[in-house]
């Protein structure tokens, strides 16, 4: 019954593990990408859902407003930090993906990876 | 109250001031961008080692960010063995920018190297203020200023295999940054605190929940990941060899050991019931893959035909000898691993930048061109040669001492077999520094590879070269200026 009354911490863990099977599994790297961001979700999610109060307010201790039925605001302003950070690493792995694109013409990472032996001994020695 | 203890936080916030002012400089100035870069590390530098006797052994110095107490506030706590680390990482972050100028001006084109610099400065602040915080989150923001910042300097040249090993090292970090921010979630539902030393304190009144167990493992296995501990390791061999040199020496260097430090400080000062089975458990397995790891990345090593990816290859098994150090949990074992960083980011650092110093000058980067390298480059030959002797352990260097007190540490903990490993990774070492060495100076060169008139790498990149593999030594022979509080601040942290 903790179960059912925790649903959103089982429906983070849910999203988490779609997102790490999405990475781990798909071969294009924009889906891995995607896979990234669904994990990266999940823990904003796991992280919101800890600072939620049925009918919470806005934690402004001025007023005359009642400590209790306050929100926890530590979550959600950690979440904007994480938020950031997300989107740059996203930013920056998609501008890369555009690169490999451009060199490789694949976006399937097993054919990226393979080129792998010749090309580094070669491409290295040119540099 | 001392201005002194402001110090701490102006190390770190220094490099990142400066990196948010370069690019400024670099619109109006590109000439000097180069040069200016040297001024907040060089700061930072001089600011460590003004602190240098004042934090004692057994204590650390307390900083509030913004006047905030602590649990609420971030706080900056810097023990001895913070200090001495921030202190390496000033050194070797400043020597290797010395070295960027030459080299990142022939390798980076035009656009990039303010852009360069400034991801430089981002990431060695980043370092600085990934070993210095209190605060469980900020650890986590510093984590990732840092693994950003060296993504993009691994691609920097846009190049294909550049930017292939960079997705890679994204494709295992950023999943591994999210499992350090879900154990961060973790731990704050669990404790509702996010200050390092209150989650101890509250952490030892409620003993081990599951979720606690879990966090344990999930920050093990992230920064796990950052720090290449062996099954994890994929990323490196890549990104390290491909970077452009100055920035593989801070990625092998100090980046895998700043990683391994954080997971120093989760163990000793966020889960400190030691006796724990899970801590003792998580140990145990990390052990077992820190053996693995300096045999698996000793025999590669043996294996590359690339200099630089030999050198990468090396790091993953060095990454094994701080791990055994650390999961001796004695106060020798934990010295080792300590002044393993220091030895290792040393030796590590001037071998890469030795081999940037062939790249640079020849175009060179199979072992197999370097025979005969002596008659024309025998300055990098040289320096080269005597940090290898540190990478294998030979006694006058600082990897001697290293080495000798993570092996005392591991027989005085019950661990032998652990310490037999560590001499057999020596072996290892010899055999692929000394093939190295035994090309460079006993073997003669092809027909015309190094036949041009007397030329070794500019003073401005053979300076930082020397002053490192000349540090070795120093370390070396003059060990007891660290060894003794060190051991102190071990048994401390302990």
């Amino acid at each position: 019954m903790r179960l059912l009354h925790n649903y959103h911490y089982a429906a983070a863990m849910v999203l988490f593990c779609v997102g790490l099977y999405t990475v781990i599994v798909r071969r294009n790297i924009i889906k891995k990408l995607i896979g990234l961001n669904i994990m990266e979700t999940s823990v904003f999610f796991f992280f919101v859902s800890l600072g939620y109060l049925d009918g919470g307010i806005a934690p402004i201790h001025a007023g005359a407003a009642d400590p209790a039925r306050m929100v926890n605001p530590i979550p959600q302003a950690l979440i904007l930090t994480g938020i950031v950070v997300a989107v740059s690493v996203t930013a920056l792995a998609l501008s890369m993906v555009i690169l490999l694109y451009r060199q490789y013409g694949t976006l399937d990472v097993d054919r990226l990876m393979r080129e792998e032996e010749p090309e580094a001994a070669e491409g290295g020695k040119e540099e | 109250m001392g201005a002194w203890r402001h110090f701490p936080i102006f190390m770190i916030t220094l490099p990142l001031l400066g990196a948010v002012l370069l690019p400024f400089l670099g619109y109006a100035r590109e000439r000097w961008v180069p040069y200016a870069a040297l001024l907040p590390l060089g700061t930072s530098t001089l600011l460590g080692l003004l602190l240098m006797g004042r934090i004692p052994a057994d204590g650390f110095l307390s900083y509030h960010l913004g006047g905030w107490e602590p649990p609420f506030g971030i706080e900056i706590r810097l023990d001895y063995v913070g200090l001495f680390l921030m202190l390496v990482v000033c050194g070797i972050t400043f020597l290797a920018l010395v070295y960027s100028r030459r080299y990142i001006g022939k390798e980076v084109s035009g656009g990039q190297r303010t852009a360069y610099y400034v991801l430089y400065l981002l990431l060695s602040g980043a370092m600085l203020g990934f070993v210095a915080t209190g605060d469980i989150f900020n650890l986590f923001v510093f984590m990732e200023i840092l693994a950003l910042s060296s993504y993009a300097l691994v691609a920097i040249t846009g190049n294909r295999n550049p930017v292939r090993a960079a997705f890679k090292y994204i494709l295992m970090g950023a999943p591994s940054s999210i499992m350090v921010l879900l154990a961060v979630g973790f731990l704050y539902s669990a404790t509702g605190t996010l200050n390092m030393a209150d989650l101890a304190r509250r952490i030892a009144e409620s003993g081990y929940t599951e979720v606690l167990i879990v966090s344990y493992i999930l920050l093990v296995v992230g920064f796990g990941v950052k720090a290449a501990l062996f099954p994890l390791h994929m990323w490196l061999p890549d990104a390290h060899s491909i970077a452009p040199s100055p920035i593989s020496a801070l990625l092998s260097g100090l980046l895998v050991e700043v990683c391994a430090f954080a997971l120093v400080r989760i163990t000793f000062s966020v889960f400190t019931l030691r006796s724990s089975d899970l801590v003792m458990g998580t140990a145990d397995a990390v052990g077992v893959a820190a053996v693995a790891a300096v045999l698996y990345g000793g025999i590669m090593a043996i294996l590359q035909k690339d200099l630089k990816m030999m050198i990468a290859y090396s790091t993953v098994s060095h990454v094994g000898y701080i791990f055994l150090g650390i999961t001796a949990f004695t106060a020798e074992g934990l010295t080792g691993a300590m002044y393993h960083m220091l030895d290792h980011g040393l030796a590590k650092a001037c071998l890469f930048l030795c081999a940037g110093n062939f790249i640079y000058l020849k175009g060179y980067r199979r072992i197999e061109d370097l025979k005969g390298a002596w008659s024309q480059m025998p300055w990098t030959c040289f320096a080269f040669a005597l940090a290898s002797l540190s990478v294998i352990g030979i006694p006058p260097t600082a990897g001697f001492i290293s080495k000798w007190y993570l092996i005392l540490g591991n027989v005085k903990g019950g661990k032998w077999l652990y310490a037999v490993v560590l001499l057999a990774g020596s072996i290892l070492a010899a055999v692929y520094c000394l093939r190295v060495i035994y090309y460079m100076f006993f073997q003669a060169g092809k027909e015309g590879a190094w036949e041009e008139s007397w030329r070794d790498a500019p003073p401005a990149m053979l300076a930082p070269v020397w002053t490192l593999s000349l540090a070795t030594l120093f370390f070396g022979i003059f060990s007891s200026l660290l060894i003794p509080s060190l051991l102190k601040a071990a048994a401390y942290l302990l």
